[in-house]
């Protein structure tokens, strides 16, 4: 799920959310390779700290129908309203959205107690696109009848139960992932990122629930396990990093997961890291799941590097969970309060 | 000389001196061993590792026992001059079922001198720890291990070496450990597997390890520390195949000085070697949590 209620992971996820470079030292001038050069042994260089900060939805908007691009005052409106709202937000008069709420339905213009969870450190970058979803060419998932009934289930249920176990609320509660479809660019602290590259892998480490993908660059084919986040394998395509990923273990079963973290067998993945700016990738993810899709989508997402000095920090989850008892204490309590009516 | 034996001679010579290499001690290897290094000159440590001994059970010297949870046995009234039953010890039952599965093997210490210095209130800690483990070892609850019981936990794990970062992914918990080798700030919090600057000391990797929390512990018997831990580890390259790892454990709370550990660690190359997932949380969910909720996923059954 995209947001989380507040579980005590404390200050360390926190602070890497809010991101103070200014606290740090300066980047070492050891670093032997320039930013968009190629490492010590002659690959592509993707290293850093890398997150999405946009503001384009994943879906075309409604209002939107039949438009790939926003008009220049439509994109100057919205930098107008970012501008404003990330001002509120520092003052501490709005808060950001908290769960599927937006600011305008929220009684409480977002300063929900847990809305700390969110980061309210940068402004977001203002496009002319009006979705990620570049095909289909309208901008929006292409669900089979049966996908689009157990999403609609989930979203209705999230935040609301009821939560009769531990097995009732998302992936995202249970401290387990958010999956891997989404990791590049989702999630509350932005997706915070790292890309550490050593001879024939690439490694990325997510902030949120640690979540971590070894990615073998070095021409092996698929192997035959099947894991959560799937069995990825890299290739360089000129500057262009291209993972496939295929084996993913089926966790269609957790009815109360999104789709980003409730994957089925068929699930088939490839992504496309691609350096277009030493400060920017273009990453583009294409999802094929016939389980899920009527057909395969892509979605196109600008992928922004975070200063030098910026650090991935340690994602305590599950060792802090004390929201997963207390829901479940909170459950019973609702259940004893109805059958005693 | 013909030239068939003069090379008769050089092989007879390379597999003499393979196998005076081979049964040389690591750490008389360890002073002519030149690694590899990488692109950018430094010690070559990428793979895939693995610690092979019994640490995990116990960081001391150990024989083996039935179980991890044991209980004495009951008198022995029944028969005159005889007032136990065979074994003193007995798996407690909850570890029963597993039978040889869950037993302990024998194994000799990591530790050097085969003594930890405990401060006396620890001694006893130690001893209470060891008599909880199953409620306690935040193993059993997936919890990230700590440092240095990650290096040392039955499973593998991997070094990526990065420009200025080298990470270690651990296969356990999904772990992940950043070293960093440029100038870093501070850690802002307390951590479960620490914060890490390393260094190369000519082969050797050193890393400095702090702001680590109380959590962790050292092993299934229950060795502990506090948050003053303070870690420095030692992985020098021995062979291709062997790396030496040392660490050092100070924490002026429990222990009365420094002390040591030291074991080699294997390299993996079984063919397809990788650090696969164990998303462990998942699979203790149920201990922690099934007797909470309105159903008990389990049974299926009304928790009362």
């Amino acid at each position: 799920m995209p947001y989380r209620s507040l579980i005590l992971v404390g200050v360390v996820a926190i602070a890497g959310a809010i991101a103070v470079p200014a606290c740090y030292a300066p980047p070492s001038p050891t670093a032997s390779s320039p930013t968009t050069g190629r490492t010590a042994w002659g690959d592509p260089d993707l290293q850093g700290v890398w997150r999405y900060e946009g503001a384009i939805p994943l879906e075309r908007p409604s209002q939107l129908e039949g438009r790939d691009t926003l008009t220049a005052e439509e994109v100057a409106a919205r930098e107008r309203v970012e501008k404003e709202q990330e001002a509120k937000r520092l003052e501490g008069v709005e808060g950001a959205a908290v769960g599927r709420r937006s600011i305008a339905e929220s009684p409480i213009r977002g300063n929900e107690y847990n809305s700390f969870w969110q980061d309210h450190g940068r402004p977001r970058q203002v496009s002319n696109r009006t979705s990620l979803i570049v095909d289909p060419p309208d901008g929006q998932l292409p669900f089979t009848p049966n996908a689009k009934k157990a999403e609609a289930r989930a979203a209705a249920r999230y935040g609301v139960g009821p939560f009769e176990s531990y097995l009732d609320p998302d992936t995202g509660e249970r401290c387990l992932t958010d999956g891997v479809t989404g990791m590049m660019w989702q999630g509350p602290n932005g997706g915070h990122n790292r890309i550490v590259q050593s001879p024939g892998y690439v490694t990325i480490l997510h902030e949120e629930y640690r979540d971590r993908r070894v990615i073998p660059v070095d021409g092996r084919p698929h192997g035959s396990i099947r894991q959560w986040f799937g069995d990825a394998v890299g290739r360089w395509e000129g500057e262009t990093l291209v993972v496939d990923t295929t084996n993913f273990v089926d966790r269609t079963n957790y009815e109360w997961a999104n789709i980003w973290t409730r994957p089925s067998e068929s699930l088939h993945l490839v992504e496309r890291f691609k350096r277009v700016d030493p400060a920017a990738i273009e990453y583009t993810v294409t999802v094929d799941d016939p389980t899920t899709f009527t057909r395969a989508w892509t979605a196109m997402i600008p992928i922004t590097k975070l200063p030098d000095d910026t650090q991935i920090y340690e994602y305590a989850c599950h060792e802090g969970n004390y929201a997963m008892p207390n829901l479940l204490r909170g459950g019973r309590t609702d259940a004893a309060r109805t059958s005693s009516r | 000389m013909r030239v068939v034996a003069k090379i008769v001679v050089v092989i007879a010579a390379a597999i003499a001196g393979a196998v005076l290499w081979t049964h040389l001690p690591l750490s008389a290897q360890a002073d002519s061993y030149q690694p590899p290094r990488t692109a950018s000159g430094v010690p070559d440590l990428n793979g895939i590792w693995q610690a092979l001994n019994t640490a995990n059970y116990d960081i001391q010297s150990h024989p083996a026992r039935p179980a991890l949870a044991l209980i004495p046995a009951s008198p022995r009234s029944a028969t005159p001059g005889l007032d136990r039953a065979t074994h003193v010890e007995l798996p407690a039952p909850v570890v029963r079922p597993l039978g040889a599965v869950g037993g302990v093997p024998a194994g000799a210490g990591i530790v050097e001198g085969d003594e930890i210095p405990y401060q006396s209130w620890a001694v006893a800690k130690k001893k209470e720890n060891a008599d909880h483990w199953l409620e306690r070892d935040p193993e059993i609850k997936c919890f990230m291990p700590g440092v240095p019981r990650a290096v040392y936990m039955p499973y593998p794990f991997q070094i990526l070496q990065g420009t200025d970062k080298i990470l270690i992914a651990y296969e356990f918990a999904g772990a992940t450990r950043t070293i960093h080798m440029s100038t870093v700030g501070d850690s802002p919090s307390s951590t479960w597997m620490g914060w890490s600057r390393g260094h190369w000391d000519g082969n050797t990797l050193v890393v400095d390890v702090t702001d680590f929390n109380e959590e962790t512990w050292f092993d299934r018997a229950g060795n502990f520390h506090s948050d003053a831990l303070h870690v420095t580890e030692r992985y020098t390259p021995v062979s291709p195949h062997h790396l030496m790892y040392e660490v050092t454990i100070e924490d002026p709370k429990v222990f009365t000085r420094p002390w040591k550990m030291r074991m080699p660690l294997y390299r993996r190359f079984d063919a397809d070697a990788q650090i696969r997932e164990y998303k462990c949380v998942e699979f203790v969910e149920q201990l922690l949590y099934g007797q909470l909720g309105v159903v008990d996923p389990a049974t299926g059954t009304i928790n009362k």
